[in-house]
């Protein structure tokens, strides 16, 4: 069973994006900031993150920057509430950028392309 | 009593009647040789008068001899029988003259005929006035008492003469006082000079008795400036070539000499050609010490000289004629001061007027049309029929026609003046009611407008009045080289003028005006007025101008300020929009997602509506904020006007330190003409950064780091230029070094140089990579040159 990453700060949609994740057939870790994300890392080999870019502490950008130094290979989709991170370089290094939005469709669509 | 005796008394006593008898002075003389020649019984006697001048003698009467000689047989004194006698005052008796060597035989006169003369000088005390002679044609023995008889009979003549020359002079007082009261009286009763002038030469001459006189009067200092020419006057045709020929040379000798000047046939003055019998006198008119010119009589009538009582006479009507002549030009300079004020005081109160409606505006447009109408209108205007402004532009250096008044042609032109009659004879008037400002001379105007030509000596006299800041008055347009063809077509006149308008030395157009209509010259007088008027106009002008430039700039200024206001207002509403936007699409995500989720789970139909309305209305607010945040998107971003220089200086401040252990010498060149400049700061910080750290990687062993910023000559843009001299770059290398995730380092995620890219393209401008010659490798990015400033229109 593929394994999934979801980094947000917000519970809320932490839970919702697990249910959708579940639901899809795949096995969900969460994580609510960077830190916990890369700590989850160390533990598990996951296929993909979800990442959330504005976060206290270390923001999506030094994230997904040391996420990328950890795991090469990780496939990221930044989930973002701002579209303004598509225009900074750090978050050119993600595989998609989706603006989060309460249809799911575009992001359960992506999420199928890259593990299906 | 004595035969001899009887005889003298008879003689002498018929002389007393002669004398006293009411006969002309030659009659008498003529009876008197008649009675000597009966008187003393013999065969002729002559008698010889000394002339005016003092120097001759001359034939007056005489029995025997040949009378055509009468009044014509003249020897000086000293020489001849009678010239010896007048000048030794001694009587002489020669019973054979023929042999005395004073003789001198003049075959005209019959003198052959006669044997013996004695001759007895004619006194008047020690003054001789003459000689008598008594002739014989027998020889004539001449005893002592002879002598004494004619001698005696000289006395008695002496008599004669003396009363006959007291009643001529009395007589020609008489005539002379007569003379001068005409002329004092003609010198009171006009103070037109050049009347004055031909009474004074008419009657100088007549009282003369010349056959001409001719008056010359000098050009004076203080005539000089009133521009009056030199008066001439002459009287008496007859002399007028004789006047041209030696006028001028016998006024100089006058004016040199300051004394008057008699010149006749026997003065040594041979060098004037002076015709056989002439004589004239130069008197200088002297007023106060002054020469102010001279009066000249010639030829005296009868075929006599001018004497010095001629003299005396001519000086006496000189010097009132001076006083007259004087007291005329005076009159003249005058009334000459006095049109020439009332000229200056009506131009005066015309330029008050003008002056005044110009200052009525600080409008470009309405001040160019209040001076054309004043240099056309009539009345309170210089009343040129047309009339043309052009203004320079200094920037483009051309001269561009602005505006025109006046009819275009013949029609237009009795259409606007039967229109005018009577209308508008006040300029301030028509500036009140604004009838001025009327549209009107609609093709005259687009005529003046559509004059446009370089500031260029080729042009011609338009471009030649703003090049050389003077007046052009041009009288035949079809003769002179500065009217070029075109000009002279479009104007449709031969005669205009064109006066620069000079404002503190600075040229800001030209005035055109002609006379198409009415063909009146413009004369020197229209050009100084022109002149006055244009220097006062381009006062206005100038002002109209600076206004005019101090009103956009406000106007520009107060702009920029509002929408410099406006956009910065606008980036803060939207910095917050957006910050509420996203913090409302996180928790509906939440709804709208959990929304969802319950939709799949409730079976309820009821339920399942009240869903489907939440994620509806989540839906709708959704779109509601991407609209909203998409229109914020498009405000500009974080740009100001920044010291691109500065921020370089404290990139390399950063990495001073890493520069130094890696052994990288940094060699700059900021050029302060980039700043300010309106970009990111901190995004273009960031790209400067990436290619600062590329070049540092790129010289692991120590070089030397460039970096130069510098405007783009001509093009608006700025370059900042970092160099390295490293390994360099392969053309492989240049193709896709900007692409993301391409690197040639063990180290980096690869997007430095794309991050890079992607903010000088945000920025508008470029960057390019290129190989230097000496090894190592140049970025060059070109960013457009803005500022805040608004771009030109």
């Amino acid at each position: 069973m593929k394994k999934i990453l979801v980094i947000d700060d917000e519970e809320n949609i932490r839970q919702l994006y697990k249910e959708e994740f579940e639901e899809m057939g795949f096995e969900v870790t969460v994580a609510g900031d960077g830190p916990s994300a890369l700590a989850a890392m160390e533990k598990v080999k996951f296929d993909l993150a979800t990442l959330d870019m504005r976060m206290e502490g270390m923001d999506g950008i030094e994230t997904l920057r040391r996420m990328k130094e950890k795991d090469k290979g990780l496939p990221v989709i930044i989930s973002s509430a701002y579209e303004q991170y598509k225009n900074d370089f750090g978050s050119w290094a993600s595989d998609a950028y989706i603006v989060k939005s309460a249809d799911m469709t575009a992001l359960r669509e992506t999420v199928g392309k890259i593990l299906g | 009593m004595k035969t001899t005796e009887k005889t003298e008394l008879q003689l002498l006593s018929e002389i007393s009647r002669i004398s006293n008898s009411s006969i002309e002075l030659q009659e008498k003389l003529q009876r008197i040789v008649e009675a000597v020649t009966r008187g003393m019984e013999k065969d002729g006697a002559s008698l010889f008068l000394i002339d005016r001048s003092g120097r001759n003698v001359y034939l007056a009467a005489a029995i025997g001899l040949n009378q055509e000689s009468v009044g014509k047989l003249s020897f000086p004194l000293g020489q001849g029988i009678a010239g010896w006698v007048a000048e030794q005052k001694v009587p002489l008796a020669l019973e054979d003259p023929f042999s005395d060597p004073r003789f001198q035989y003049v075959p005209e006169t019959g003198i052959e005929r006669f044997k013996s003369l004695a001759a007895a000088p004619i006194l008047d005390g020690e003054n001789c006035l003459g000689v008598i002679f008594v002739l014989s044609a027998a020889v004539w023995h001449i005893t002592s008492s002879d002598i004494t008889l004619v001698t005696t009979t000289a006395n008695q003549i002496s008599g004669v003469i003396r009363s006959a020359q007291l009643l001529r002079n009395v007589q020609q007082r008489l005539s002379e006082l007569g003379t001068i009261h005409e002329i004092s009286m003609a010198m009171t009763s006009t103070l037109d000079l050049s009347q004055l002038l031909s009474l004074i030469a008419k009657n100088s001459a007549q009282a003369l008795h010349a056959e001409g006189c001719s008056i010359r009067l000098l050009k004076l200092p203080e005539t000089q400036s009133l521009e009056t020419a030199p008066a001439y006057s002459l009287y008496g045709e007859g002399v007028k070539d004789l006047d041209a020929r030696i006028g001028e040379s016998l006024a100089d000798m006058a004016i040199q000499g300051r004394q008057p000047v008699l010149i006749g046939s026997s003065s040594p003055q041979t060098q004037l050609p002076l015709p056989a019998g002439g004589s004239a006198i130069s008197v200088p008119l002297l007023f106060h010490e002054r020469v102010i010119g001279v009066i000249t009589v010639y030829n005296k009538q009868g075929g006599q000289s001018f004497a010095e009582d001629d003299l005396q006479f001519l000086s006496t009507i000189a010097g009132g004629a001076a006083t007259a002549v004087e007291n005329a030009a005076m009159y003249e300079r005058m009334q000459d001061l006095a049109l020439k004020a009332e000229t200056r005081a009506r131009e005066l109160s015309m330029l008050f007027d003008i002056s005044s409606a110009l200052s009525s505006t600080l409008n470009l447009d309405r001040l160019l049309r209040i001076i054309l109408t004043s240099v056309t209108m009539g009345g309170t205007g210089l009343g040129f029929n047309r009339a043309m402004l052009l203004l320079t532009n200094e920037r483009s250096n051309f001269l561009q026609g602005m505006m025109g008044v006046g009819p275009i042609n013949w029609d237009e032109a009795g259409k606007a003046w039967s229109e005018a009659t009577g209308k508008h004879t006040n300029l301030m008037e028509w500036i009140r009611t604004g009838d001025l400002f009327e549209r009107r001379d609609v093709a005259m105007n687009a005529l003046a407008r559509g004059i446009r030509m370089p500031l260029d000596p080729k042009e011609g006299v338009l471009a030649l009045t703003v090049l050389e800041k003077r007046p052009y008055n041009i009288i035949d347009a079809s003769a002179s080289p500065l009217v070029g063809r075109k000009l002279r077509e479009l104007l449709g006149v031969n005669s205009f003028a064109a006066v620069p308008l000079i404002a503190k030395d600075r040229v800001l157009g030209v005035i055109v005006v002609d006379n198409m209509f009415t063909q009146r010259p413009i004369t020197d007088r229209d050009m100084r007025f022109l002149a006055t008027f244009a220097s006062q106009s381009s006062l206005a002008i100038e002002n109209a101008i600076i206004h005019t430039n101090l009103e956009t700039l406000t106007r520009d200024i107060r702009t920029m300020h509002k929408q410099l206001v406006h956009s910065e207002k606008m980036a803060a509403l939207g910095t917050m929009m957006a910050e509420i936007a996203h913090e409302i699409r996180n928790p509906l995500v939440s709804i709208g997602g959990f929304t969802r989720r319950l939709a799949k789970k409730v079976r309820n139909e009821d339920t399942k509506r009240y869903i489907d309305i939440i994620m509806s209305e989540v839906t709708r607010l959704e779109g509601i904020i991407n609209d909203n945040l998409q229109y914020i998107k498009e405000a500009p971003a974080q740009r100001g006007e920044e010291d691109l220089n500065a921020a370089v200086e404290d990139i390399l401040t950063l990495y001073a330190e890493e520069l130094l252990q890696k052994n990288i010498r940094v060699e700059k060149s900021l050029d302060a003409a980039i700043s300010p400049l309106l970009i990111d700061v901190a995004q273009m910080r960031q790209a400067i950064i990436n290619l600062v750290t590329n070049a540092m990687e790129a010289m692991e062993s120590g070089g030397v780091l460039t970096i130069r910023t510098y405007r783009i000559p001509g093009s608006g843009q700025v370059a900042v230029e970092i160099g390295d001299t490293g390994v360099g770059v392969t053309p492989q290398a240049m193709e896709s070094m900007f692409n993301p995730y391409y690197t040639t380092k063990q180290r980096g995620t690869g997007l430095g140089l794309p991050i890079t890219r992607r903010i000088i393209t945000a920025h508008g401008g470029t960057i390019e990579v290129g190989r230097r010659d000496e090894g190592g490798a140049v970025f060059t990015i070109k960013l457009p040159y803005m500022t805040r400033k608004p771009a030109g229109p």
